[in-house]
């Protein structure tokens, strides 16, 4: 007994250093096969999450050995995009403390900005992430609660659609390692289901190479044996 | 080690000595690291994802004619993505769940120089010169290249001829021991500088390969397509639009093709 007790132990201490957690995505989508061998980023980079009915999320991964960190980044990031918003909307956004770090504290995210205020107020609720999560995976009885950031075919730079506005925002990031790693295009990764259509992929595409993002990286499966 | 030998001192004038033995019970212990383990194992991701890193050209108009770079008839290979569709409809048939690829493909200018386009905007047929392919992984037994890997590789043979002898050299230890793990390092990277000054060089007749899909071509293919690129050494691809040519030559096919 005690030989096995020692083995547990081990094996437990094993799993727990070596574990990083599944994080919880508003879709589950399986990425396309590919022979390509290079590694996905583990820090700083940003991740846009394709849904096949054309629904866009984003997730910011942070360098967390910088003085940045994940907290600080995200409640700049929401100022930038507000700012952002409010040079071409009439309606002006705006988000209390509160609010702002409700959302540092959210993984993947994607409400239309005239709804973030409500989004995020969720969170000081009874049960606020179950309802956050239902939300953004589209399971909300509230018929008014849209998920996706909005996105639409847009190649006027000067007008900018909702997800233009965050990846804007994102690249104007004083964290430089991001920065720099967004302008390599490491730093940008798509991620879709293998059976999403080219069309979904390619108006993401031409979002991004419209506000001159012209370089960024597809998710990909490992290939097992030829399939 | 469960047990642990209390001695109480063996004080004198008490008579004897007393030994006792307590046993502690572990097999909670165990089962509580057991569940922990499992929920562990279950939790934890081992794989991480891989990634594909691709260039797009800016969205901006080119003002100036001089400065459109133009891929000459005779290398240009146009690679055209769709997927499988229902009998006699245009939804997308899958199986098992999966989009069923299929591509098209053809050399030069739509409709070869005649062009596709009759008098009064009529298909010609008869000019249409789009092939049908699909991807294959090389034959199992000769591993000889198979669908558009060999039309791909048929293009590019100047180039993957070059890319083997490197393949060889590198291989025999022409750029050096491969037996230190230092010297491996050192040997792979003087083949990559060799090999992209193959892919770069001029002398060597290359194709320019023009990817395009239809809007139900799935994700999948298009990573599957950008793979066959990197399979197969091309140097110069790009991801278009469809023209008109390009759609009309495709339902043209199908009309004939695909009842």
């Amino acid at each position: 007994m005690t030989a096995m007790s020692d083995v547990t132990v081990l094996l437990l201490t094993f799993f727990m250093l070596t574990s990083t957690f599944l994080q919880k995505e508003p879709t589950t989508v399986i990425t396309p096969p590919s022979v390509s061998t290079e590694k996905v980023q583990e820090t700083n980079f940003v991740q846009v999450l394709l849904s096949p009915e054309g629904k866009v999320w984003l997730t910011m991964n942070n360098d967390t050995s910088s003085n940045w960190s994940n907290e600080k980044m995200k409640m700049a990031l929401l100022d930038k995009v507000s700012e952002i918003y409010n040079e071409s909307h009439k309606k002006k956004i705006s988000f209390t403390p509160e609010q702002k770090y409700a959302f540092s504290k959210v993984g993947s995210f994607g409400v239309p900005l005239s709804q973030m205020g409500e989004f995020l107020d969720l969170a000081s609720q009874q049960e606020g992430q179950t309802k956050m999560d239902q939300w953004l995976s589209g399971e909300d009885e509230n018929p008014n609660h849209v998920t996706g950031i909005p996105i639409s075919w847009n190649s006027d730079e000067a007008k900018p659609n909702e997800f233009q506005m965050w990846m804007k925002a994102m690249r104007q990031t004083e964290n430089s390692n991001l920065a720099d790693k967004i302008k390599d295009g490491t730093g940008v990764a798509i991620k879709a289901d293998q059976n999403t259509s080219f069309d979904i992929v390619h108006m993401v595409m031409d979002n991004l190479q419209t506000i001159h993002m012209n370089k960024f990286t597809l998710l990909t499966a490992l290939k097992g044996a030829e399939e | 080690m469960a047990e642990v030998q209390q001695n109480d001192g063996g004080g004198k004038g008490k008579g004897h000595q007393k030994k006792m033995q307590i046993r502690v019970d572990f097999t909670p212990m165990v089962d509580m690291n057991m569940l922990l383990i499992t929920f562990f194992m279950l939790c934890t991701t081992m794989i991480k994802s891989q990634t594909l890193t691709i260039a797009l050209p800016s969205n901006e108009k080119v003002q100036n004619e001089e400065n459109m770079s133009q891929a000459s008839a005779d290398d240009a290979v146009t690679i055209i993505l769709d997927a499988k569709r229902k009998t006699g409809s245009f939804d997308v048939d899958t199986v098992n769940g999966k989009v069923q690829p299929i591509i098209y493909y053809y050399f030069g200018k739509p409709g070869g120089d005649a062009g596709i386009l009759g008098p009064g905007g009529t298909v010609l047929s008869e000019n249409n010169n789009i092939q049908e392919s699909e991807f294959l992984a090389n034959d199992e037994k000769s591993g000889k290249a198979r669908g558009i890997r060999e039309i791909i590789q048929q293009r590019n043979k100047d180039v993957l001829t070059e890319i083997n002898k490197l393949k060889e050299k590198y291989a025999s230890g022409g750029f050096g021991s491969l037996e230190t793990k230092d010297g491996r390092e050192k040997a792979q990277m003087a083949y990559d500088e060799a090999a992209s000054k193959i892919r770069k060089d001029e002398n060597l007749k290359k194709p320019v390969i023009i990817i395009k899909s239809t809007p139900q071509a799935s994700f999948g293919s298009l990573v599957s397509v950008l793979d066959e690129m990197q399979i197969n050494s091309i140097s110069k691809y790009q991801i278009d639009n469809m023209t008109k040519a390009d759609s009309l030559m495709v339902i043209d096919f199908q009309n004939r093709h695909h009842k």
